[in-house]
């Protein structure tokens, strides 16, 4: 079993606040990916276990939700808006910057599994452009250098 | 009911069901109203995704998708104006945005919804310069199917047979928006029963069967319609036919019977159709007992010699006959006249059995069984056993049922016979005890009725010719009894005769003759079922 206890009890207690017990999925996939970082296959088959669901469903949300990762990252993960506003404020420009600065492409993790970079297509935050979100915090009105700054600070 | 108009012509249909649901269970959709479609299919749950079934209906001020309106007394409905066909260009545009038109290689060009909707409503050029997107070309979903990620319009037919037919639900669509899949889940794969049905269902070419792909193209194949012999089910399907071969089978729509569906077993099952361990020529047991060639007037003369030494010497009791579920009604109703011409009763039928399960497969291999016992053909075994017990000379045999497990050292008690005769179509270990073989065509060869387990008789006709010279289990056994000097059995075999004439002794086949039972099939007369 690759989820623990405590959050099958999570789970168990997420399902239990609605009316079908499967609206709690994107939930529970959340609490899934917040422990194991992403959501292998093995975690997709113990969700639809949970969930009385076949794991080809619990897959198809997973590979819906550009937030959900089959695949593990870095200990950090680093996304760039790159939509319409963030674009027209320079997120290309910020994007190519952390790039050269990492030394991998948009995508890619670090060498030493720090930090996994990728972009996102609207996070929402438009009057703020350009921004990144790093792990579950938004950072926002970015230039190259903060941007940098606040990627060397982690861990 | 309610009643609506479609087009200005006026249905009563059924309530609550959908127009599209409506109009195919009057069988008028595209046979009389044509409405374009996809992701809708009359055995599936609806799922209203590609949007080209879209019409017009009076006081709705948008198009509606056919499939998903549910019908409603007095509902106008227009499948033709200017504004239902704008709208499927536009949908054939969208789908065609991503498609790669690489029909010349693509096997289901010919019989492609995709291109004969496009032939319809497609516009004659691109409007878009990026390129299409490129994905995988050839996919091992399974050990069946093989799938072309790119030519796949999402219409999820697939996706929602495997969850709501075989149950197995192995296909999902993995991904968001124009990076959308189809595929299995990691490291599983499209393994079922039912599998190849995809390949039926897919509009497009996306999902193809690793047997027929690129075996021929399909304008070639002559569609004849035909039953499976695969078990007592008798799906209905075609065989694919051409150059006198039969390429594939596919299921063809019954509802009574196999609604859409046929299992992977029974598709396969074409194969023995041409296989080469068919029997073609006639056989004889030679002094130094060996098999030889012979031809069919010698064989047919030995064997009416045996049955007339052994009649004369012990009387016709020891002439004795196991029939085969695979024969025709009408090659059965043969056997049963010539056995009575010979004055014998001592018969039966072998019936190989197999796992079955709840959706078509059913455990009886053969087509005919419930066709052999309503023609007075009992089990196997108590013929099995008075050979055992040395009261029988001469055995006919049809066909090698006999070799089912469950009739286990059947072999060796036909040894017992003096002489055993046997009408097959694939050569096989019962052989080793029969004196004269005669080579018989195959259901796909010949014409006449099946009676399914649930006493429907449904016609099958002749797809090839065997390319041997082979009659079909009736007409060598007309011809036997020719030789043998039978009263009823002169002249010529005429087996839409034979057909009519079961009716006249066996009334529950009345009226179910060739000629009378139609492409689907009608069931027994006065039958329970």
């Amino acid at each position: 079993m690759v989820i623990s206890e405590a959050v099958r009890e999570r789970i168990e207690a997420a399902k239990a606040r609605f009316p079908q017990p499967r609206g709690a999925l994107l939930a529970a996939l959340h609490l899934v990916q917040e422990e194991l970082g992403h959501i292998p296959p093995e975690a997709e088959r113990e969700v639809a276990d949970l969930f009385g669901l076949r794991p080809v469903e619990v897959h198809e949300v997973v590979s819906f939700y550009n937030m959900f990762h089959s695949e593990s990252g870095g200990r950090h993960r680093v996304y760039v808006c790159t939509n319409l506003p963030c674009s027209l404020r320079g997120a290309r420009t910020l994007l190519r910057h952390l790039e050269s600065h990492l030394g991998i492409r948009c995508g890619q993790t670090t060498p030493d599994g720090r930090i996994t970079l990728g972009h996102e297509e609207c996070l929402g935050a438009c009057a703020y452009a350009p921004m990144m979100r790093v792990d579950r915090t938004y950072h926002e009105d970015l230039d190259p250098e903060r941007a940098v700054r606040i990627l060397d600070e982690l861990e | 009911m309610p009643r609506i108009t479609v087009d200005g012509r006026d249905y009563e249909v059924p309530e609550g069901r959908t127009l599209l649901q409506a109009l195919d269970d009057l069988g008028v959709l595209m046979n009389g109203v044509e409405i374009p479609h996809y992701c809708w299919h009359p055995k599936l749950s609806i799922d209203g995704s590609c949007r080209l079934c879209q019409v017009e209906i009076e006081g709705q001020p948008k198009l509606q998708i056919a499939c998903n309106t549910p019908v409603q007394d007095g509902m106008v409905v227009y499948t033709r104006t200017e504004r239902v066909r704008r709208a499927r260009e536009g949908v054939m545009e969208l789908l065609l945005v991503n498609h790669p038109l690489d029909c010349p290689i693509c096997d289901q060009a010919g019989e492609c919804k995709l291109q004969d909707y496009a032939f319809e409503y497609g516009v004659p050029r691109s409007r878009t310069r990026e390129p299409r997107r490129a994905l995988k070309k050839r996919v091992d979903l399974g050990p069946t199917i093989v799938f072309d990620q790119e030519r796949c319009i999402l219409c999820r037919r697939c996706v929602r047979f495997c969850r709501e037919v075989p149950g197995t639900g192995e296909l999902g669509v993995f991904g968001r928006g124009d990076r959308s899949v189809v595929d299995v889940f990691p490291g599983e794969e499209l393994r079922n029963d039912y599998s190849m049905n995809v390949a039926d269902i897919c509009p497009v070419g996306a999902l193809t069967t690793r047997d027929f792909r690129f075996r021929i193209r399909v304008w070639f194949l002559k569609e004849i319609p035909g039953v499976c012999t695969g078990c007592s089910r008798g799906c209905n399907i075609h065989l694919g036919t051409a150059y006198n071969r039969v390429y594939r089978y596919t299921p063809r729509r019954n509802d009574e019977v196999n609604e859409t569906w046929i299992c992977d077993e029974g598709r396969l099952s074409y194969k023995a159709i041409g296989a080469p361990d068919r029997i073609r020529e006639p056989w004889l047991r030679s002094a130094r007992g060996v098999l030889e060639p012979a031809t069919e007037s010698d064989a047919l003369g030995r064997a009416a010699d045996r049955i007339r030494t052994a009649a004369e010497a012990h009387g016709p009791g020891v002439v004795a006959a196991l029939a085969s579920p695979h024969a025709t009604n009408e090659d059965l109703f043969v056997l049963r006249r010539l056995l009575a011409a010979l004055g014998t009763e001592v018969h039966g039928m072998a019936v190989p059995r197999g796992r079955g399960d709840e959706i078509l497969l059913r455990e009886e291999r053969a087509p005919n069984v419930a066709g052999g016992r309503a023609l007075g053909f009992g089990e196997a075994e108590p013929v099995l056993d008075r050979i055992r017990g040395g009261g029988v000379s001469v055995l006919l045999v049809l066909g090698h049922d006999l070799l089912d497990p469950r009739y286990e050292g059947a072999l060796d008690a036909l040894r017992r016979c003096e002489s055993v005769i046997l009408l097959d179509t694939h050569h096989s270990e019962l052989e080793r005890a029969a004196e004269i073989v005669l080579p018989v065509r195959h259901a796909a060869e010949k014409l006449g009725t099946f009676t399914n387990f649930a006493g429907r008789v449904q016609r099958i006709e002749p797809a090839v010719e065997p390319p041997f010279l082979a009659l079909s289990d009736g007409e060598t056994l007309h011809r036997l009894g020719r030789t043998l000097g039978l009263a009823g059995f002169a002249g010529v075999y005429d087996v839409r005769a034979i057909s009519r004439a079961i009716g006249s002794e066996f009334p529950a086949f009345a009226g179910r003759d060739v000629d009378a039972v139609g492409p689907l099939g009608l069931p027994l007369a006065g039958d329970p079922a």
